[in-house]
C-alpha cells in the first residue's frame, strides 16, 4: 500500500469513534499479567546463552544429545538446529545458514505472568522452569512463548521446555547441548561474574549480538554472534517441507522441497 | 536480494484444542443470554418476559456446558484443583477459574429461583413421576421475595461482565500471537456472541413451540445492531492497523496474501457476516418474514458465532511464528478433535433436554406471587399455536393466538 493511503487510513482509524475504546484494555489489563516474584534459585547468578553461529556445522548433535537427555517425546524438540538455503539471486550462489534454537530464558518472560498456577516460573538465576507436578497442562504457556520454545509432552501430559539443564548445572556440569557441540559454538555461563567467559565474550562483540524478535519486548538471554538480522524474524523463506503421505494415507516423514 | 528455503526445522502442533473453541462459544451464549434474560426476569418488563424465559433456558444451558469443554482442553483435568490450591491474581486464566463457578453459581441459582414457582405449581399437579420430581427442584415451599431475586439478578449480570471481560483479556494479552493481540478482539467476542445468543433464542422460539412474536422482532432487531457493531469493530481494527507494519491486522494481510486458504476463510467469513445482517435488515420489517425466516436466520447467526470463534482460535495457532509457511491442521477424530465438538453440542443438547423435560422453564418468573395472576400483556400475542407444553402459561397471561 502506498504511503499516502496509508496515512488516510490512520486517519480514518483515528476519526472512528470506536477507538475511543481502545484505552479500556488498558484499564483491564493494569496490574494483571505482569511479572511475578522469581524464586529459588541462586541470586548471584544469572544464567544466559551465546551462540557464535560462526562456528555452528548444523550437525544437530545439540539436537540429539539434548533430545536422549531431556527424554523429549519423538517429534518434540527443546532445542533444535533450523537450516536454510540462501540464494544470492545475482551471482547464484548457494549458502547454508543455521539457526540453533532453544527457550531464550527471557528476561520478560511472557510465559510466566500467564501460567495459572504458577507451574512455569522464573527462577532468582534467570532459568525458566516448569513444575511438572504442579502443570495443569493449559498450554496457555505454549501460545504466549512467541518463539516456540515450549510444548506439551505427550508423554507428561504437561509444559515442557529447555532448562539450560538445569539439573546439569547444578552438579557442576554443562548442558548437554554446549558439552556435545561440536564446532564449540553454544557457551554458557554467569552473566554476573564479569569474569566469565560469555561476560567476556559480550563484551568483545556487544555491538554484533543480536537476540530473536527483539521488538516483543522479552528480552531474550540467548545471544548470537555472527546472526543475519533477517533471520531474527519469521523467515521470509519458501516453506521446504511436507508431508509424504503413503498408499494408506499414513504418514511416512518429511521430504525436503530441495 | 536472495531466496531463502527451509531446509531443516520442527513441525509445531497446535496447543488449544476444539474444545477451546467450544468453550469460547458457549461462555459467551452465557453471558450475552444472560442480558437478554435480565429485562424480563430481573428487571420485570412484561413485554419482554418470554423472550428472557427463552434467553434462561440458553443460559442455564450453555452455563451448565461451558466448563466441561474448559476442562477437557487441560491435558490434565484432573489437577483442576491446583487452580484453587495456587490463586493467581496476575494471569487472566485463574482470575477465570474463580470467576467461572461464582457465574455458574449465580444464573443457576437465578434461574433456579425463576423456576421455582411454576415447579411448585407442577409438584401439586397430578402428574406422577413429573409432579414428584417438580417437587424434589423445588426443595420446599418457601418463596424468596423479589427483593432477593434482583440481588441475585444483579449479582449473576456481575459475573456476567467479569466473564465477558476475562474471556476476550486471556486471548487478547498473548503477545507471541500476534493476529490475536489487539484491543478489538474482545468487543468482537462481544459483538459476535450477542449475534450468537440472538441466534440461539430465535431458533429455540420455533423449536420449542412457543413461537412468540415479540421474541422474533426483539432478537431480530438486536441482532441486526449487534451485526452493525461487530462490522464497525472490524472496520475500526483494519483502520487502526493498516498503517503498522507488524501486529494483528499486518498479520491477518500476511496470512490473507500468502495462503489460499486464508483467502478461501476471509471470503467466506466476510460473506457470511454481510449475509447475516442483509437478512436481518429485511427479515425484521415483515412479520410474515419474521415468522418463517426467523428461525433460519437464527441458525446461520449460530454458524457466524461458532465459524468466527474456530477461525480465530483453530486457524491462528496455524500460522507459523517461527518457520515459513502455514501448520496443516487437519481436525483429528479422536476427543481431541471431532469428537469432542460433536460431544459437547451432544452434551448441551441433553442439557436443553433435561430441563425441558422435568423444568416448566416457559413460567419462569420473576414475581414469587405466581398465584395471583399476572397482567395479561396484549402487546405480546403469539404468532402460532404454543405446545401442549405450556399449557398452564395461560394462567400467566400468555395469551395463545
Ligand atoms: S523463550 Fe519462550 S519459553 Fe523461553 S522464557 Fe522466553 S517466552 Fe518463555
Ligand atoms: S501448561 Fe502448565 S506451565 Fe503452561 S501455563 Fe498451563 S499450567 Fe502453566
Amino acid at each position: 500500500m502506498d504511503p499516502i493511503r496509508r496515512s488516510l487510513l490512520g486517519q480514518l482509524a483515528r476519526l472512528s469513534a470506536g477507538a475511543a475504546m481502545v484505552p479500556w484494555s488498558s484499564v483491564a489489563s493494569a496490574g494483571i499479567n505482569d511479572q511475578p516474584a522469581r524464586r529459588e534459585g541462586d541470586p548471584t547468578k544469572r544464567y544466559g546463552m551465546l551462540i557464535d553461529l560462526r562456528q555452528c556445522i548444523g550437525c544437530q548433535a545439540c539436537t540429539v544429545s539434548c533430545h536422549i537427555e531431556n527424554d523429549a517425546p519423538l517429534g518434540n524438540f527443546r532445542t533444535i538446529v533450523s537450516q536454510f538455503e540462501v540464494e544470492e539471486e545475482n551471482t547464484g550462489e548457494v549458502a547454508t545458514f543455521m539457526l540453533p534454537r532453544l527457550c531464550n530464558h527471557c528476561d520478560n518472560p511472557p510465559c510466566v505472568p500467564v501460567c495459572p498456577v504458577q507451574a512455569t516460573y522464573q527462577r532468582q538465576d534467570g532459568i525458566v522452569v516448569v513444575d511438572n507436578d504442579r502443570c495443569v497442562g493449559c498450554a496457555y504457556c505454549v501460545n504466549a512463548c512467541p518463539y516456540d520454545a515450549r510444548f506439551i509432552n505427550e508423554k507428561t501430559q504437561t509444559a515442557d521446555k529447555c532448562t539450560f539443564c538445569a539439573h546439569r548445572l547444578e552438579a557442576g556440569l554443562l548442558p548437554a547441548c554446549v558439552e556435545s557441540c561440536v564446532g564449540g559454538a553454544r557457551m554458557i555461563g554467569n552473566m554476573r561474574d564479569p569474569d566469565s567467559e560469555i561476560s567476556r565474550m559480550m563484551e568483545k562483540h556487544r555491538d554484533e549480538l543480536m537476540v530473536l524478535q527483539p521488538e516483543k519486548g522479552t528480552v531474550p538471554q540467548v545471544f548470537y554472534l555472527g546472526m543475519d538480522e533477517r533471520f531474527t524474524q519469521r523467515p521470509e523463506a519458501e516453506p521446504g517441507i511436507w508431508d509424504v503421505i503413503n498408499e494408506a494415507g499414513k504418514e511416512l516423514g518429511y521430504e525436503f522441497g530441495h | 536480494m536472495s531466496l531463502v528455503t527451509e531446509v531443516v526445522v520442527p513441525r509445531y502442533g497446535i496447543a488449544w484444542y476444539p474444545w477451546a473453541v467450544q468453550y469460547f462459544f458457549l461462555i459467551a451464549l452465557s453471558y450475552t443470554s444472560l442480558w437478554v434474560a435480565a429485562p424480563g426476569i430481573i428487571l420485570g418488563k412484561q413485554s419482554w418476559l418470554n423472550t428472557s424465559r427463552l434467553a434462561l433456558l440458553a443460559c442455564v444451558s450453555t452455563t451448565l456446558v461451558a466448563p466441561v469443554a474448559l476442562l477437557a482442553d487441560l491435558h490434565q483435568p484432573l489437577r483442576f484443583w491446583h487452580f484453587y490450591a495456587h490463586p493467581t491474581p496476575w494471569s487472566w486464566m485463574s482470575i477465570g477459574s474463580f470467576l467461572l463457578p461464582l457465574h455458574l453459581v449465580c444464573t443457576v441459582l437465578l434461574a433456579w429461583l425463576a423456576w421455582r414457582p411454576a415447579l411448585k405449581a407442577r409438584s401439586q399437579a397430578n402428574d406422577s413421576w413429573f409432579s414428584r420430581i417438580a417437587g424434589w427442584i423445588a426443595w420446599g415451599n418457601w418463596q424468596v421475595s423479589r427483593k432477593v431475586m434482583v440481588l441475585v439478578g444483579l449479582a449473576a449480570l456481575a459475573t456476567s461482565l467479569g466473564m465477558m471481560i476475562y474471556t476476550g483479556a486471556e486471548v487478547a494479552i498473548v503477545k507471541g500471537r500476534p493476529l490475536w493481540h489487539t484491543a478489538w478482539l474482545p468487543p468482537m467476542f462481544v459483538a459476535t456472541g450477542a449475534i450468537g445468543v440472538c441466534g440461539l433464542i430465535l431458533f429455540l422460539n420455533r423449536l420449542s413451540g412457543m413461537r412468540n412474536a415479540d421474541t422474533n422482532r426483539q432478537m431480530l432487531g438486536i441482532m441486526a445492531g449487534a451485526c452493525v457493531v461487530a462490522g464497525f469493530i472490524a472496520l475500526t481494527w483494519f483502520l487502526d492497523g493498516a498503517n503498522a507494519v507488524s501486529g494483528s491486522v499486518a498479520a491477518a494481510l500476511d496470512s490473507v496474501d500468502q495462503s489460499s486458504a486464508w483467502r478461501t476463510t476471509a471470503i467466506e467469513g466476510g460473506t457470511a457476516g454481510v449475509l447475516l445482517a442483509v437478512l436481518a435488515f429485511l427479515v425484521r420489517r415483515a412479520p410474515g418474514r419474521r415468522k418463517a425466516f426467523g428461525w433460519i436466520l437464527g441458525l446461520l447467526a449460530l454458524h457466524v458465532a461458532w465459524m468466527f470463534r474456530w477461525v480465530v482460535l483453530m486457524n491462528v495457532q496455524t500460522v507459523a511464528r517461527n518457520s515459513a509457511g502455514f501448520h496443516d491442521y487437519e481436525i483429528a477424530l479422536g476427543s481431541y478433535g471431532l469428537t469432542g465438538v460433536i460431544g459437547i453440542f451432544g452434551l448441551w443438547l441433553t442439557a436443553l433436554l433435561l430441563i425441558e423435560l422435568f423444568v416448566p422453564w416457559r413460567e419462569a418468573s420473576l414475581d414469587p406471587r405466581r398465584d395471583a395472576p399476572a397482567p395479561a400483556d396484549h402487546s405480546s400475542a403469539t404468532d402460532a399455536p404454543a405446545s401442549s407444553a405450556s399449557a398452564s402459561a395461560d394462567s400467566q397471561g400468555v395469551r395463545h393466538g
